[in-house]
């Protein structure tokens, strides 16, 4: 609360002073109907003409109609849909040859389609999966009828306990069925063969032998099964496969594959591995405890965005180097490379609506969008070299040109004291009369508090008596006797005229039942009728309680009402070992006829 | 190398004329309408269905999206992914209910998550993160003993994970087995370090009382992860505690300076510019708290201490009761107020904040002093002087009540009892030279001195440092007593000697002495909780949702 309040401020002053200098504002179109995530946004020359083109992998309004937008300044120039959700989008060199038009591929499902020059030009199936062997037998036996479905059952229940490699969408299946759907299923499915089928869950490039900017490069894809694939891009042959220990959200990767690379994957299981070339597994591992959110690569440092809103820096070896505090939820971060002055930032897009820059762990610039940040792209586009895209999580889009004069100074966001230093402390103020009476006790300050003691005194001999007087008289709820121990307590509810009285009683003794009690109503009977004004209370069970109902009729239509006496007594005793007074209500429907 | 791109070409380019590939072609071109793409697109979505027995969807087709929208806290779209994958795949995608459990959990719904966490481990009984999120929730639920069963089988599973044994740590503190729980976090750091695994260390430290310990702990903390204002201000207040003040503040500036905003840092380094008297420098501070945390008792005491030491009385009064508002039940927050109303001679009000405060904390002796000393003010001598007995019977170490009781008695002339209490304070008096260089209060000596005149016990002085000459003091003269004319009750002597009592306080616990300085106030800036006086880092300490 307080580091965003303070934070808060402190964007502003970096955006009064700069952020209106420092960007064009583009575009912005609230209903463009761009729903997506930074990792399918890619800017691109597609067509190789110089003018660079945005391309979008857009889950739809509600994540149901997938398609893939292309827009050329603000306008789609192409839209064609997509048989499942993008997962990611990237543009890459295929091969060397001229002209060097970049493809796009999509990662989607199972498969990687890749467009030339905006056609489709190629699709890659992840490979399947190979089956549990002990699985296939089974499914095998079935086949040839040699074994019955509660053992087939039995089987797969032992296989799925205790097996590395995980049972086929059909085993799983046919676990969760009644006896009676067995047969079918297996008659239905037996002759099919058990399919594990990988889904890729991210996709990044990697430049392949040349760090040039336009080098071919390979595509590199990380899978539901915990594994890394990097692809030829000419032949897209696997040419390297690298298992996790979880599953890749986002993968930030630098240098040649054919050279020396490094490859950074945030996992769904909170930490980020750090890869390199001629290993199989993890080099590194940072451990967040949190779910990252965004894994940005910037100037060798790794930085990482957390769900606890922090943003973190780590080198390459996994040592954290500082941590920065949004003043809001994190949703999406990516990089912005400002190739002119050698700048690699990072940005970071809010749930508040702000698009935060920071060159590692300095502000240096806020951007305010007015609806929360869903995706972020920073590059050429058109012919403008400094373009920033934003999505909104209404489906807007935003786009800024980052002027040529800006300079991202460092230090522009940076703290002097908080403000809310400067703002003057809330005293509560006394009022005249406060400052009369401190007078006049200082004056009489003895014969107050003597006062005040006789009073104190007074009060406390009262109450005393009183208690003393209930005792006497059995006026009391709960009765002192050490025979009968005895709680009772009324309720009245209704309108009128009628009413219902409940009394519950109840024995606190610990073990001994109470017989022979009686209950006793007492009341004006020209106001009050009662079916029975004297009655027999039942055995009573130690600690439960008795609800003992009774109506009560009011007779009177002058809207009085009286006091009902509840009497508990003890057979052969005149003395009331309980009583309980009941104001009863006044009957609002006559009240308000008067 | 040309050769071979083409073989590869030709076998790669088969994919797209086989029929799994064909719907895709269909919209090729690519500047179609809309209208037709969808369309094709709907074509696409039947074909395989009449073409041969409904193949099975993949289960984690839309994991990925699941987890997306999770990390983005976009709970609702989550939701609706996941309705969606469960209904597709017959509740069989353990991810999409892994995750509406987390969901469920965030939500409150504990019993819920729970429940589900446990049918995605009957789906895959070989993960150890979904038995480590049923203990988490056995673990939320209250339910220790079963968490630890629960994270020791999931220890079996993956045996190199931090998570798994400083959660067990966690687990085995609230069973009160701290050594277990030690060990658990020792091996939690062995494998990776956190921040985490070191305050809960420094806790254990902490419920153990052993202070040192915990400091060591930290500063290991510190040292991995000196950016972190948490562990920052926790060990500077342990130094606070111990009265090491230097280190104290060194911790507690460098907490500031990452995040000049933080409550406790600064509450806590605010209270030691109050103790040397830089009261404008704490209000400053202080400022920037009230912004953030405007309804904090120990905020607003500290700051009508401030105001008391600038001898703004009124203004002392409003901060103190809006404290008072705040924590109606902090004796300390009372026993200041009791202070200042003394201060302003409003004696029938002290004795009410006084007589509340004993009511919470009846074991303090300064307390039943400061409550005589209304009494006394308010004619009422009798139950003075069974406060001042009451107050010697309890206090070990300050010379104040005895010397307090002793100006009583001696006005009441039981001059062989004043004698009694004052060789008491003569006693503690020269214990306290023992053990610390501390000076006393010039006006306390003075009394002192002027009482042992009136008593005729000579010029046996015990007091450090010989102070300024009596008479110098326009105030009273030693003479009055000695002509035996009683001093008048009340006098603001006594209530001088109050103060410096009140100001001592604070440190008389840990044996160190009286106080020079007249206007320190008691101040409270450990604990948010008034309950948590032992241990001020314990709120900082709380297990927290990872």
């Amino acid at each position: 609360m307080a580091a965003a309040s303070s934070s808060d401020s402190e964007g502003d002053r970096a955006e009064s002073s700069e952020a209106s200098s420092k960007w064009l504002d583009a575009h912005y179109d609230p209903m463009a109907n761009i729903h997506t995530f930074s990792a399918c946004l890619v800017l691109a020359d597609l067509h190789g003409d110089g003018e660079y083109k945005l391309a979008v992998g857009d889950l739809g309004p509600s994540g149901r109609q997938p398609c893939l937008k292309v827009l050329k300044g603000p306008t789609v120039l192409a839209e064609s849909a997509l048989p499942a959700l993008p997962a990611a989008a990237a543009a890459f060199l295929m091969g060397q040859h001229e002209p060097r038009t970049p493809a796009l591929a999509l990662a989607s499902g199972p498969c990687v389609y890749v467009y030339k020059n905006l056609r489709p030009y190629f699709k890659f199936s992840l490979p399947q999966l190979p089956p549990n062997p002990l699985e296939q037998d089974l499914w095998n036996q079935a086949k040839e009828d040699q074994i019955d479905h509660l053992t087939l059952k039995e089987m797969l229940e032992g296989i799925r306990e205790k097996a590395e490699v995980p049972l086929s969408v059909q085993s799983l299946r046919f676990l969760q069925l009644e006896l009676s759907e067995m047969e079918a299923f297996v008659n239905q499915h037996k002759s099919k063969p058990i399919k594990r089928q990988a889904v890729i869950t991210t996709m990044t490039t990697l430049k392949k032998n040349m760090a040039d900017e336009d080098a071919m490069s390979c595509l590199v894809l990380g899978t539901e099964n915990k594994e890394l694939l990097v692809l030829d891009p000419e032949a897209f042959t696997i040419l390297a496969k690298m298992s996790l220990p979880g599953v890749p959200v986002f993968l930030e990767v630098s240098g040649q594959f054919d050279v020396a690379f490094r490859l950074a994957a945030a996992c769904r299981n909170g930490n980020i591995y750090i890869l390199r070339r001629d290993c199989k597994r993890p080099k590194y591992c940072i451990e967040l405890s949190t779910q990252p959110v965004g894994l940005v690569l910037a100037h060798k440092v790794l930085v990482v965005g957390s769900t606890q809103d922090n943003l973190h820096g780590f080198t390459h070896k996994g040592k954290r180097l500082w941590t920065v505090h949004m003043p809001a939820a994190i949703l999406t971060m990516n990089l912005l490379e400002q190739r002119s002055r050698g700048l690699q930032a990072v940005m970071a897009g809010l749930a508040n609506g702000e698009v935060r820059i920071y060159h590692d762990k300095a502000l240096l610039n806020v951007i305010r969008t007015p609806d929360a940040v869903t995706s972020l792209c920073f590059g050429r586009y058109g012919r403008e070299d400094n373009t920033l895209i934003v999505t909104t999580r209404g489906g807007g889009l935003i786009i800024k040109i980052l002027k040529r004069t800006a300079v991202f100074a460092e230090g522009a966001g940076e703290v002097g004291p908080p403000p809310a230093q400067a703002m003057k402390l809330n005293v509560p103020r006394k009022t005249r009369l406060y400052v009369d009476q401190t007078l006049r006790e200082r004056e009489a300050g003895t014969a107050m508090h003597r006062t005040f003691q006789t009073d104190l005194y007074l009060l406390r001999l009262r109450a005393a008596r009183a208690y003393v007087r209930a005792l006497e008289s059995s006026l009391n709820p709960v009765s002192a006797t050490a025979r009968e121990p005895l709680k009772l307590h009324a309720v009245v509810q209704g309108l009128g005229p009628t009413f219902k009285l409940t009394l519950h009683l109840q024995n606190t003794s610990t073990a001994r039942p109470i017989l022979g009690l009686l209950v006793c109503f007492l009341y004006n009977e020209v106001l009050y009728a009662l079916p029975r004004a004297f009655f027999k209370v039942p055995l009573l069970v130690p600690g439960l309680n008795y609800p003992l109902e009774t109506f009560v009729e009011s007779l009177s239509d002058k809207g009085i009402s009286d006091i009902i006496k509840v009497l508990v007594l003890r057979e052969g005793q005149s003395a009331p070992l309980l009583s309980a007074h009941i104001n009863m209500p006044v009957q609002p429907a006559q009240a308000c006829g008067k | 190398m040309a050769e071979e791109t083409l073989a590869s070409l030709s076998v790669f380019f088969s994919p797209i004329c086989s029929s799994h590939f064909v719907p895709w072609k269909l919209d090729a071109p690519f500047l179609s309408l809309p209208l037709r793409t969808q369309f094709s697109a709907s074509a696409e979505s039947q074909k395989p269905q009449l073409k041969k027995a409904p193949e099975f969807p993949i289960l984690e087709k839309q994991n990925w999206l699941i987890h997306l929208h999770y990390i983005r806290k976009d709970y609702e779209a989550c939701k609706a992914v996941i309705k969606e994958q469960l209904q597709e795949t017959q509740g069989l995608c353990e991810y999409a209910i892994y995750v509406q459990a987390l969901i469920f959990r965030l939500e409150g719904n504990i019993q819920e998550s729970l429940e589900l966490f446990q049918t995605c481990a009957v789906l895959s009984p070989q993960c150890a993160d979904n038995l480590k999120q049923v203990a988490r929730s056995l673990f939320l639920l209250g339910k220790h003993k079963a968490a630890i069963e629960v994270y020791s089988e999931a220890a079996k599973l993956n045996q190199k994970d931090w998570e798994i044994c400083h959660n067990l740590g966690v687990c085995y503190i609230y069973l009160k087995q701290f050594n277990k729980a030690q060990d658990q976090l020792h091996n939690a750091l062995h494998l990776n370090r956190h921040d985490l695994t070191y305050i809960m260390l420094g806790k254990i430290h902490l419920l153990e009382g052993d202070l040192d310990k915990a400091i060591e702990i930290y500063k290991k903390a510190v040292e991995f992860s000196p950016e972190n204002t948490e562990l920052l201000t926790t060990l500077g207040l342990l130094y606070l505690q111990l009265g090491i003040y230097q280190k104290a503040f060194e911790h507690l500036g460098n907490a500031l300076t990452y995040d000049p905003t933080n409550y406790k840092a600064i509450l806590a380094a605010g209270s030691m510019m109050q103790t040397h008297g830089d009261f404008d420098v704490a209000l400053t501070k202080y400022r920037v708290v009230a912004c953030a945390v405007p309804e904090s008792p120990p905020l607003w005491n500290n700051i009508g201490m401030c105001f008391f030491g600038k001898k703004k009385y009124v203004a002392a009064i409003s901060c103190l009761k809006r404290a008072n508002y705040l924590a109606p039940f902090d004796w300390k927050i009372l026993y200041n107020l009791g202070l200042v109303h003394l201060t302003m001679q409003q004696y029938a009000s002290a004795f009410h904040f006084l007589s509340a405060a004993i009511n919470f904390q009846p074991k303090m002796g300064e307390l039943y002093m400061l409550l005589a000393v209304a009494l006394t003010n308010l004619e009422d001598i009798e139950n003075a002087k069974r406060a001042y007995a009451e107050a010697v019977r309890l206090d070990k170490c300050n010379p104040l009540v005895n010397l307090n009781y002793a100006v009583l008695l001696y006005n009441q002339g039981e001059k062989r009892a004043a004698l009694t209490q004052y060789q008491e304070m003569e006693k503690k008096v020269n214990l306290l030279k023992d053990s610390s260089s501390l000076e006393f209060d010039s006006e306390m000596v003075e009394m002192a001195q002027k009482l042992g005149a009136a008593l005729q016990v000579g010029e046996a002085l015990v007091w450090t440092k010989p102070v300024k000459d009596p008479k110098s003091k326009h105030r009273s003269s030693s003479g009055s007593k000695a002509a035996s004319v009683p001093q008048p009750l009340g006098s603001n002597q006594a209530l001088g000697q109050a103060m410096s009592s009140a100001a001592a306080y604070r440190k008389l616990p840990s044996g160190a002495g009286g106080t020079s300085q007249l206007t320190k106030p008691p101040s409270l800036p450990l604990e948010p909780e008034p309950t948590e006086e032992a241990h001020p880092t314990e709120a900082s300490a709380q297990i927290r949702e990872k």
